[in-house]
C-alpha cells in the first residue's frame, strides 16, 4: 500500500477485531451452555436431594469457605481442594460431616485453623451433599490426583 | 509518502511497522490452530480418517475454485482503480462480493448438514479441529465482506483515484489472506489422509 | 492544573493510598497466617483478613482510576468536569460504603454480616472477591453509574479524543460487567462460568483499555509525542487486548465442567494474550526515547516505563507459563497461581495508579511540573522497593508453586495438600519478610508527599 497505516485504520481494526470476537465468543457461549447437561451433574440439582444441595452451596456461600479453600481449582490457597473431598474421604458424606463437626474453637496450636462453624445437622448434611454434588461435575480428569 | 521508503539502501514493506502487526498476528493464529490439528492428527490418525470421510470435498473443491475466482477479481479491482476507472473497479469488487457470498452459501449448507446430524464442537476431537477451523474462517469470510463492501461503497462515492486508494489495496490484502488461509485449510483439513 | 474541577481527583487519590496501606498491612496478616497458622485464629480468621486484603485492592484501584479520569478527562475534552459536587459526594459515599463493608468483615462473623444485609433477598455474597453484601454492590452501582454520567457528560461537551474515549469505554466495560456479579445461580458450573465474565473481561479485558489510556495520557504529557502517533499505537494495543483476551476467556474454562474443546481455544488465543503488553513496553520505551522534552518529573516517566515493563512481566510472562492447558492442569489453584497475580495485578494495575497519582499529585498540590529533586528521589526509592520486592516475592511463590505442584500434582506418591504446605513453608518465609521491605518501599513512597514540599522544582532542559 501507497500511505502508513493510519490511525483510522487502526480505530476500525480495534472496532472490527472487538466486535468479531465479541460474537465468537457469544457463539460458543451458546454452544457451550448447550453441552453443560451433559456435564454439570445437573440432574442432582433437579433430584429430591435439589433444596438440600441449594442450601448446602447458599451455607458455603454465607460461611466464605471460597476464603480457604479452592473448589474445582478456584479460591485461596490456605486449605485442601474440597471439589474432591468427598472422593478423598472415601465417597462419605459421613466423614465430611465429621470432620466440619470436630473443628477445635480455638483452632490447633500453630497450625493452619479451621473455624467452628455450629452447624446444626440439616447443615452439615446440605454442605456434604453440596460438597458430593461438584465431585460428580465432569470436571476434564481435574484434579489429577486424590489430593486435589 | 513515497511506495519505496529506503533506509540506508534497505527497502521497507510499504505501510506502517504496525499494519504489519495484525498480519503477521492473523497468520500466527491460524498457524498455530494448523500446527495443532496436524500434530493431533498424529496421534489420532485413525479417528481423522474415519471422520474425515463424512466431510463434503465436492462443496470444499467448489469453495476453493470460487474464493480463487474472488480473489482475482479483487486483483482486477485494484487494478482498475490504479487505472482512474472507479466504475469499473466497482463493478470488480461487487464480483469478489457476489463470489464471497457464494462462499458463505455453500459452506453454511455444510454446516447446516453437520448439525442436522446432531454434530457439535464436543462430538469428536476431528470435529472439533474441522467445525473450530472452519467456522473461524468462515467468520473472517464475513468480516473480508464487510471490508469489501465499506470499500466498494466508498468507491461509488468516489473516493478513491488513481493516486490514491489504499483503502481497496488494504481491503485486497485482507481478503488475499483470507483465501490464502483457506488455500492451506482445505487440503491439510478435507484432503491429507 | 489547567481546570478547576480537576481538583475533585486528590480525595481520591489520597483515598487511594491510604486504602493501599490497609491492602497491604493485611497482607502481611495472611503473609503471617500461613507460617503461623493460628496467628489471630478466631478473631480474625484467614479467610477474613484475605478478604480485607483483596477487596481493599480492589476498590482503591477503583479510586485511584476514578480519580485518573477526574483529572485526564477535563484536560483532554478541554472543558470543566459536568459536576464537581456529584464526584465529590460520589466520594464519601463510595468511602463510607467501602468503611462500612470492611468494618462489617472485621467485626462480625460472615454469615452473620450476610443476615445482617439481608444476603438471602438476592444472594451475591460468599464469592472471591464478590465477597461484598448486596446492598453494598448496589452502591457500587450508584456510584458508577454516578461517575460515567459524570465523565460522559464531561467528554460529550467537549473534545473527543482518543484518550478520553477509550478511557469511557473501558470505564463503560467496568460497570457493565460488574453486573455479572449479580448472577449466581445455584448450578456451579453456571456460577463459575459467568463469574469469570466480571473477574477475567476486567482484568485481562476492559481495565487494560483503562490501563492503555492512562499511559497513554501520561506519555503525551511527559515525552510531548505528537498525539497522533500515540493515539494510533493506544488503538493497535487495545485491539491486540481484546482481539486475544475475548476467546482467551476460555483459559479459565478448563477445569470447571465447561465443555473440552475450551481447553484448545483458550490455550491458543490466552498464549497470544501477552502481545498487547509487549506492546505496551516497547511502545512506552519508543516514545519516550523519541521525546521532545525533557520533563521535570522524572519520577513519573520512570512508573510509566515501570508499568510497562512489570505489566508485561507479571501478567505477560507469568500468565503465559501456566496458561497452556496441559501445564495448567497441574498447576491449576496453586501457588503458581498466586505468584502471576501479584505481580500482574502490581505491574499492571497498582503501577498505572501510582503512575497517574505520581504524574498529576504535585500539579494538583500547586506544583507547576514537578515535585523537588528531594520528593522525586525519595519517590525513586519506593519505586525500586516495592517493584523489585514485587518481583522477589513472585519468585518465591513461583518456587513454593513449582514444588507444590510436584509434590501433590504430578509426583506418583502424591502428598496430601497441608503435607506439602509444611514443606514450602521457607518459600513462605522468605514471602513475608520480603512483605517487610515492600512495606518499607510503601513507607517511603507515603514519605515523599510530605519531605521537601518548600524545595523547588528541578530545573527544565532544553
Amino acid at each position: 500500500m501507497a500511505q502508513a497505516f493510519t490511525k483510522a485504520m487502526a480505530r476500525n481494526i480495534f472496532y472490527g477485531g472487538s466486535v468479531f470476537f465479541f460474537l465468537l465468543f457469544l457463539a460458543l457461549t451458546f454452544d457451550s451452555m448447550g453441552q453443560l447437561p451433559m456435564r454439570d451433574n445437573r440432574a442432582a440439582l433437579s433430584s429430591d436431594l435439589g433444596p438440600t444441595i441449594a442450601h448446602g452451596k447458599m451455607l458455603w456461600e454465607e460461611n466464605n469457605c471460597i476464603g480457604c479453600h479452592t473448589l474445582l481449582g478456584e479460591g485461596a490457597y490456605f486449605a485442601p481442594e474440597l471439589g474432591n473431598v468427598y472422593t478423598r474421604y472415601g465417597n462419605s458424606t459421613e466423614a465430611i460431616k465429621v470432620f466440619i463437626k470436630s473443628r477445635p474453637v480455638q483452632g490447633v496450636e500453630n497450625r493452619r485453623s479451621m473455624p467452628q462453624f455450629n452447624f446444626n445437622e440439616e447443615e452439615l448434611e446440605a454442605l456434604a451433599q453440596f460438597l458430593k454434588y461438584v465431585s460428580e461435575i465432569n470436571s476434564a480428569k481435574w484434579p489429577p490426583n486424590v489430593q486435589g | 509518502m513515497s511506495n519505496t521508503l529506503t533506509i540506508e539502501g534497505v527497502r521497507q514493506p510499504p505501510g506502517d511497522f504496525a499494519i504489519w502487526i495484525f498480519i503477521m498476528a492473523e497468520l500466527l493464529v491460524f498457524a498455530i490452530f494448523f500446527a495443532a490439528y496436524a500434530m493431533t492428527r498424529m496421534s489420532h490418525v485413525e479417528l481423522f480418517n474415519e471422520f474425515q470421510l463424512q466431510l463434503n470435498r465436492r462443496a470444499a473443491l467448489a469453495n476453493t475454485l470460487v474464493l480463487i475466482t474472488s480473489s482475482y477479481f479483487v486483483v482486477r479491482a485494484v487494478s482498475a482503480i490504479s487505472g482512474g476507472k472507479a466504475r469499473s473497479c466497482l463493478r470488480w469488487l461487487l464480483a469478489a462480493m457476489g463470489m464471497g457470498g457464494l462462499f458463505i452459501c455453500i459452506k453454511s449448507a455444510e454446516f447446516a448438514h453437520h448439525f442436522a446430524l446432531g454434530v457439535n464442537l464436543s462430538t469428536n476431537l476431528f470435529y472439533m479441529f474441522y467445525l473450530s477451523l472452519t467456522f473461524f474462517h468462515f467468520m473472517h469470510v464475513i468480516l473480508g465482506l464487510v471490508i469489501l463492501g465499506a470499500v466498494a461503497y466508498k468507491t461509488r462515492q468516489g473516493h478513491y483515484s488513481a493516486m490514491n486508494h489504499t483503502g481497496v489495496e488494504t481491503a485486497a490484502a485482507y481478503w488475499h489472506m483470507v483465501d490464502l488461509v483457506w488455500l492451506i485449510l482445505f487440503p491439510l483439513v478435507y484432503v491429507m489422509r | 492544573m489547567k481546570y478547576q474541577s480537576q481538583a475533585v481527583a486528590k480525595p481520591y487519590f489520597v483515598a487511594a493510598i491510604v486504602l493501599f496501606v490497609a491492602q497491604i498491612t493485611f497482607g502481611l496478616i495472611i503473609g503471617l497466617q500461613y507460617v503461623i497458622g493460628d496467628f489471630l485464629f478466631p478473631e480474625i480468621p484467614f479467610n477474613v483478613a484475605r478478604m480485607v486484603h483483596t477487596n481493599t485492592l480492589i476498590v482503591w484501584l477503583l479510586f485511584g482510576f476514578m480519580g485518573a479520569a477526574y483529572y485526564l478527562v477535563p484536560e483532554e475534552s478541554e472543558t470543566e468536569l459536568h459536576s464537581p459536587w456529584l464526584a465529590k459526594l460520589m466520594f464519601w459515599v463510595f468511602l463510607v460504603a467501602a468503611g462500612l463493608t470492611v468494618a462489617g468483615y472485621l467485626l462480625v462473623p460472615y454469615s452473620g454480616l450476610a443476615k445482617l444485609t439481608g444476603n438471602s433477598l438476592l444472594p451475591t455474597m460468599g464469592r472471591e472477591f464478590l465477597e461484598q453484601p448486596t446492598i453494598t454492590k448496589l452502591g457500587i452501582v450508584v456510584v458508577a453509574l454516578a461517575f460515567l454520567f459524570n465523565i460522559g457528560m464531561t467528554v460529550l461537551k467537549g473534545r473527543k479524543t482518543v484518550v478520553n474515549l477509550v478511557l469511557l469505554l473501558g470505564l463503560v466495560g467496568l460497570a457493565v460487567f460488574f453486573l455479572f456479579s449479580f448472577y449466581n445461580p445455584t448450578n456451579v458450573v453456571l456460577d463459575k462460568y459467568f463469574w469469570w465474565w466480571t473477574v477475567h473481561l476486567w482484568v485481562e479485558g476492559v481495565w487494560e483499555l483503562i490501563l492503555g489510556s492512562i499511559l497513554a495520557f501520561v506519555l503525551i504529557k511527559v515525552t510531548g509525542v505528537d498525539r497522533e502517533v500515540i493515539e494510533k499505537w493506544l488503538y493497535v494495543i487495545i485491539a491486540m487486548t481484546l482481539i486475544t483476551g475475548i476467546i482467551g476467556t476460555g483459559h479459565h474454562f478448563y477445569w470447571i465442567g465447561t465443555p473440552e474443546y475450551w481447553q484448545w481455544l483458550g490455550s491458543i488465543f490466552s498464549a497470544l494474550e501477552p502481545i498487547p503488553f509487549f506492546m505496551m513496553a516497547v511502545f512506552a520505551f519508543n516514545m519516550v526515547n523519541k521525546r521532545r522534552r525533557n520533563h521535570p518529573n522524572r519520577v513519573a516517566t520512570l512508573w510509566a516505563l515501570g508499568t510497562a515493563v512489570m505489566a508485561f512481566l507479571g501478567a505477560g510472562v507469568w500468565g503465559f507459563l501456566h496458561t497452556l492447558a496441559p501445564v495448567n492442569y497441574y498447576t491449576h489453584g496453586t501457588q503458581i497461581t498466586a505468584a502471576h497475580g501479584h505481580m500482574a495485578f502490581f505491574g499492571a494495575y497498582v503501577m498505572i495508579n501510582l503512575t497517574m497519582i505520581s504524574y498529576a499529585m504535585p500539579l494538583l498540590r500547586g506544583r507547576t511540573l514537578a515535585n523537588s529533586s528531594r520528593q522525586q528521589t525519595l519517590e525513586t526509592w519506593a519505586f525500586w522497593l516495592m517493584t523489585i520486592s514485587i518481583v522477589l516475592i513472585t519468585l518465591f511463590l513461583t518456587g513454593a508453586g513449582i514444588l507444590q505442584t510436584y509434590m501433590q500434582r504430578v509426583s506418583v506418591t502424591p502428598q496430601p495438600f497441608m503435607a506439602v504446605q509444611e514443606q514450602i513453608s521457607l518459600f513462605y518465609w522468605l514471602r513475608e519478610y520480603t512483605g517487610l521491605v515492600f512495606l518499607l518501599g510503601l513507607t517511603l513512597y507515603i514519605a515523599s508527599f510530605f519531605v521537601g514540599r518548600k524545595d523547588p522544582e528541578p530545573a527544565v532542559a532544553n
